[in-house]
């Protein structure tokens, strides 16, 4: 077996596994902790839509935070755009999930991809930088911070490395792509990428509690 | 703990000789070993762990935006004053005993067990440097409610005996006289009879029954005392049923505040038990914002049940009245900034009351830069303003906070809040400041059309 | 006999054969093989030094496609004087010789060049059951190669099959198949795999081993570097139309019908090595990406069993629907009983107060 049919086959398998228990298991965990349910009387009905709201009142800071954040957001969202365009858009990427969800969409050309693959990869060094020389984040950083950086960065630099072909062995290359993707997908659901679904869970939460009270959230 | 001078940076900003770090000395309660008070942290502040705050404690993704709402960090500067980074312990400990991981993070030891030392530090960044606002949610790309996770990190705190000494003393003093603040039942009643004396107000003390039961917070019974006389003359011209209670009177929670859930239940029992004995429809909490978190929103959960009785800050019974024409208002010619009480406004939702009452009053209302629920705290709550060796980042962030008030040019201060307005008034002492801030309802007060009386 | 103690210079010009084409052969396969320009006139001296070559070529677990493809492949050119130049000595598909006759001349053969020949091998060998499923002459293939590689100088596997096993050991190998590089190991050995293989790569190994005497320098998988290095993505035709996102989604759309890149219809050219791209077949006629197929990316071992011919390269083999179901179950269970422990624990501390 070579390592691309490693990679193909059971890595991908073992991967896949990993990843959907993992999310499961932090979800439910959390989920199936008690609440306690808020007895106080509501200022207004319909707490939801206070929720759903908060679901997109946080895509952008507040205007008073603008200067303070307004750029790190701007990062945040060209490494998110990319992590989806490349993700979903990139021509073999399409075909993997074709394989799996049975019908394929429209993609951008390569040279598309691999320009926005490499603009997302500069806004991760550029993000990592903010990390290492910002007090404030120098501080709060853990372990975790910088192993999601890492296999976040590694598919992009990998899959840039591949298209380009600047490995030994392309397929040694393809290989090393895909395994660098298990990796991302066996880390996430222990590490912070599950703000891939807690920034859901976490804005519609505090949304619907402060809509209740008529606060601000 | 303290270390010498010598070690300690010199703060040439200040105005008297200080040092950058004063806070660096801890406050020790109890006789415990250290790993009980470890233990004693730990556990009662997993003990509360529900669905919300589990949620809060996995989203975070440390991009520090927090920082940039937080009134202290953008006064210190210091990266440690990071909202979140005040719940780096209790984080970890969640993460080691309660989260989904936990078996996973304790087998590996990959989360360490949380230790005295750290603890201690971290007294003065949960008590200090956090008034829980709750400002930093609003920064929040993931909408953490962080003040509330402060309130939870205290729980464990004050069991664990690692309160400041003076927010544990006027806790203690509270639980065991009825008042932070020496204002004990008698106390009470004597001031408010020197008030009705006064002002010439009828005082409605102690009634049998009553519709309305007013509640008053020990800062205005013993500082501003005129808060008494100003209801009681507003209530009376609504010809209102309503009384103040010697068995109930207390409106501020230093359980709540100092993280005694046991003792917030206790004080907010009182309240609630002399309001059902009287058959009150309606219990009115005077300028104090922590007072209408604690009954307004947390009363009806320490009750186990949905109250008898409405609750309104004193702001929103005063909207009311104007909405409803039961009270008029002469017209101020002034132009007013007004500095939103975070509890009551942001995290209470009753910001758009106070704008009605000062819109009855006719004057031009210049909301400052970041006002309204987005307003920056006066640094002086949830027990800030006891702790002494809080005060040079207080009076800091006081700093900003007057400038920010300046910039409207408005030639009248109003708050709604008393211990806001002690704040403004301690700091504004030290910094010369050339305003006053105001009361909402002494304003209410002093400009009510009298009507020929019945 | 005696031809054999001509050179192939004596040959060449025997047969009429000009210097300038002579050269001018030398100078393309060197640059085929990548061998530096300067390199030529040596080679070119030293290949017509050479005296003539003993093969042996053995035919196993095969289906005489390779050998079709290098005959079919040869016009009367210098490439063809070379492979008429070379003695060999034993092919049974070729020989008129049958039976016992051609086992003698086999025998003849390894005698007369104990040491000095040259084998070829296509086909792969069984080895299950000691190697009964293919035999020659009452002779198991697995001791018919065990006792030709003896005396050999060196072994080169023609076509997948010998190389790697091919189609023989795809799964589930009925007879335990495997490629020559299984079972010699003390020999050099040099595969040119492929199904089949071009002819050219074929003239240019023997020629190379002509001339130096010795094997070409190979990569991991043992093939000619020269030829192998490249993938046929990377030297295909069809390239720029990877690089711009126009795909064939079907053999007969519009897509498929402009000669689009044939990616999404399951070509395996980016995994595979080989110089089809370049070299093609039948002089240079065409290849299979030419007329419309993807690279099934037969010179690479195991290409049978990777999956589909016509499943995209990037889409895995992901499992199943019930596998993820039973980790989506895993995890909740998992997540539950986490929580469980979480509530006794906070039960058991709020009791203790």
């Amino acid at each position: 077996m070579t390592l691309l049919d490693f990679a193909r086959g059971p890595a991908m398998q073992i991967a896949i596994f990993i990843f959907v228990l993992g999310i499961f298991w932090r979800l439910v965990g959390v989920w199936a902790l008690r609440q306690k349910k808020d007895l106080s009387e509501p200022r207004q009905k319909g707490a939801w839509i206070g929720g759903i709201k908060g679901l997109y009142a946080h895509a952008w800071p507040y205007k008073p935070f603008v200067p303070y954040v307004g750029a790190q957001y701007i990062v945040g969202y060209v490494i998110h755009l990319g992590l989806f365009i490349v993700l979903f858009f990139g021509t073999p990427h399409m075909l993997f999930f074709a394989d799996i969800v049975g019908f394929t969409w429209w993609t951008l050309p390569g040279g598309v991809i691999t320009f926005v693959a490499l603009v997302t990869t500069v806004a991760l060094f550029i993000a990592l930088t903010k990390r290492l020389v910002n007090p404030v984040q120098r501080l709060i950083s853990n372990f975790d911070d910088y192993a999601t950086w890492f296999v976040t960065t590694l598919p992009f630099v990998t899959g840039l490395a591949t298209t380009a072909n600047l490995w030994p062995h392309y397929e040694t290359g393809l290989a090393i792509h895909l395994l660098s993707v298990w990796l991302l997908l066996i880390y996430f659901p222990f590490g912070k990428l599950m703000h891939s679904f807690w920034f859901v869970v976490s804005r519609y939460t505090t949304g619907s509690r402060f809509a209740r009270r008529g606060g601000m959230a | 703990m303290s270390k010498t001078t010598t070690e300690m940076a010199l703060d040439l900003e200040a105005k008297r000789l200080s040092v950058v770090e004063p806070g660096t000395r801890v406050d020790l309660q109890g006789e415990m070993s250290d790993e009980e008070r470890v233990e004693k942290a730990m556990t009662n502040f997993a003990k509360d762990f529900g669905r919300v705050t589990a949620t809060y404690m996995e989203a975070c993704i440390h991009c520090g935006a927090c920082a940039h709402a937080c009134p202290f960090y953008e006064a210190s500067g210091n990266p440690r004053h990071t909202p979140i980074w005040k719940l780096e312990p209790f984080k970890q400990a969640y993460k080691r005993e309660a989260g989904p991981l936990a078996f996973f993070y304790k087998a590996f030891n990959l989360k360490k067990n949380v230790t005295l030392d750290e603890l201690k530090e971290w007294q003065e960044l949960l008590y200090d440097t956090c008034t829980m606002c709750g400002r930093c949610t609003l920064i929040c790309p993931m909408s953490i409610d962080i003040a509330t996770l402060v309130g939870m990190a205290r729980h464990g705190m004050f069991h664990a005996g690692l309160v400041p000494h003076e927010l544990y003393t006027v806790t203690e003093k509270a639980q065991r006289e009825g008042s932070p603040l020496g204002a004990t039942p008698q106390v009470f009643e004597d001031r408010v009879e020197w008030m009705g004396d006064e002002h010439e107000v009828d005082m409605h003390m102690n009634e049998d029954e009553a519709e309305v039961l007013v509640l008053m917070s020990s800062i205005e019974i013993q500082k501003y005392p005129e808060s008494m006389a100003a209801t009681a003359k507003i209530l009376n011209q609504m010809g209102k049923s309503w009384t103040y209670r010697t068995d109930g009177y207390e409106a501020t929670n230093f359980g709540l505040l100092s993280g005694n859930t046991a003792w917030q239940k206790e004080m907010s029992m009182k309240v609630i038990a002399t309001a059902e004995k009287i058959g009150a429809k309606l219990v009115i909490l005077p300028e104090c914002g922590h007072a209408y978190q604690a009954l307004r929103w947390q009363g009806a959960n320490m009750y186990g049940k949905p109250l008898p009785f409405k609750v309104q800050h004193i702001s929103e019974f005063l909207a009311d009245a104007v909405d409803s024409g039961s009270l008029k208002l002469k017209t101020v010619n002034s132009t007013v900034a007004f500095h939103d009480p975070c509890q009551i406004s942001r995290r209470g939702g009753a910001t758009s009351a106070p704008r009605k009452v000062l819109e009855a009053l006719g004057v031009k209302l210049i909301e400052s830069k970041s006002g309204g629920s987005m307003n920056t705290c006066c640094g002086g709550g949830g027990g800030v303003i006891t702790i002494h060796r809080a005060d040079t980042l207080r009076y800091k962030v006081m700093g900003a906070k007057f400038r920010q008030l300046g910039e409207t040019g408005a030639e009248m201060m109003v708050t709604s809040c008393s211990n806001c307005r002690q704040n403004f008034d301690d700091s504004g002492e030290k910094l010369n400041w050339d305003k006053q801030m105001n009361s909402l309802l002494e304003l209410v007060a002093d400009n009510l059309v009298e009507e020929a009386k019945k | 006999m005696k031809e054999h103690s001509l050179t192939l210079g004596e040959e060449l010009r025997r047969q009429g054969i000009s210097r300038r084409s002579f050269l001018k052969f030398c100078a393309g396969v060197a640059s085929s093989m990548a061998i530096p320009a300067t390199m030529v006139p040596a080679m070119a001296a030293s290949l017509a030094q050479a005296r003539r070559q003993s093969v042996i070529w053995m035919s196993y677990q095969e289906c005489t496609a390779c050998i079709e493809s290098l005959t079919r492949a040869f016009s009367p050119t210098v490439e063809n004087l070379i492979f008429n130049f070379i003695s060999l000595d034993f092919q049974h598909a070729l020989q008129a010789a049958a039976g016992d006759q051609a086992v003698e001349a086999l025998r003849n053969a390894m005698d007369e060049n104990w040491g000095k020949y040259l084998v070829l091998v296509d086909g792969s060998i069984p080895l299950k059951d000691d190697g009964i499923y293919s035999t020659s002459h009452g002779q198991t293939h697995l001791e018919s190669l065990r006792e030709v590689a003896e005396g050999a100088a060196a072994i080169v596997s023609i076509g997948t099959c010998a190389a790697y096993g091919g189609v023989g050991a795809a799964r589930p190998n009925p007879t335990g198949a495997v490629g020559v590089e299984d079972i010699i190991t003390d020999k050099p050995i040099l595969n040119v795999p492929g199904c089949p293989p071009i002819p050219e790569v074929m003239t240019g190994v023997l020629t190379s081993f002509l001339a130096f005497g010795e094997l070409p320098a190979v990569d991991r998988l043992k093939r000619p570097s020269a030829f192998f290095s490249d993938t046929i993505h990377d030297r295909c035709y069809r390239r720029p139309f990877y690089d711009q996102g126009k795909f064939a989604k079907s053999f007969d759309d519009e897509g498929a019908r402009k000669g689009w890149c044939l990616f999404e219809v399951g070509c395996k050219g980016p995994i595979t090595h080989n110089a089809c791209a370049t070299m093609k077949f039948n002089q240079g006629v065409s290849w299979p990406i030419q007329s419309g197929h993807g690279c099934l990316g037969c010179s690479e071992p195991n290409f049978w069993d990777k999956d589909s011919f016509y499943k995209p390269l990037s889409a895995g083999q992901w499992g199943s629907a019930e596998g993820i179901a039973i980790a989506a179950a895993a995890g909740v269970a998992l997540g539950a009983a986490s929580a469980v422990m979480s509530r006794k624990n906070q039960d058991k501390i709020s009791g203790g107060k």
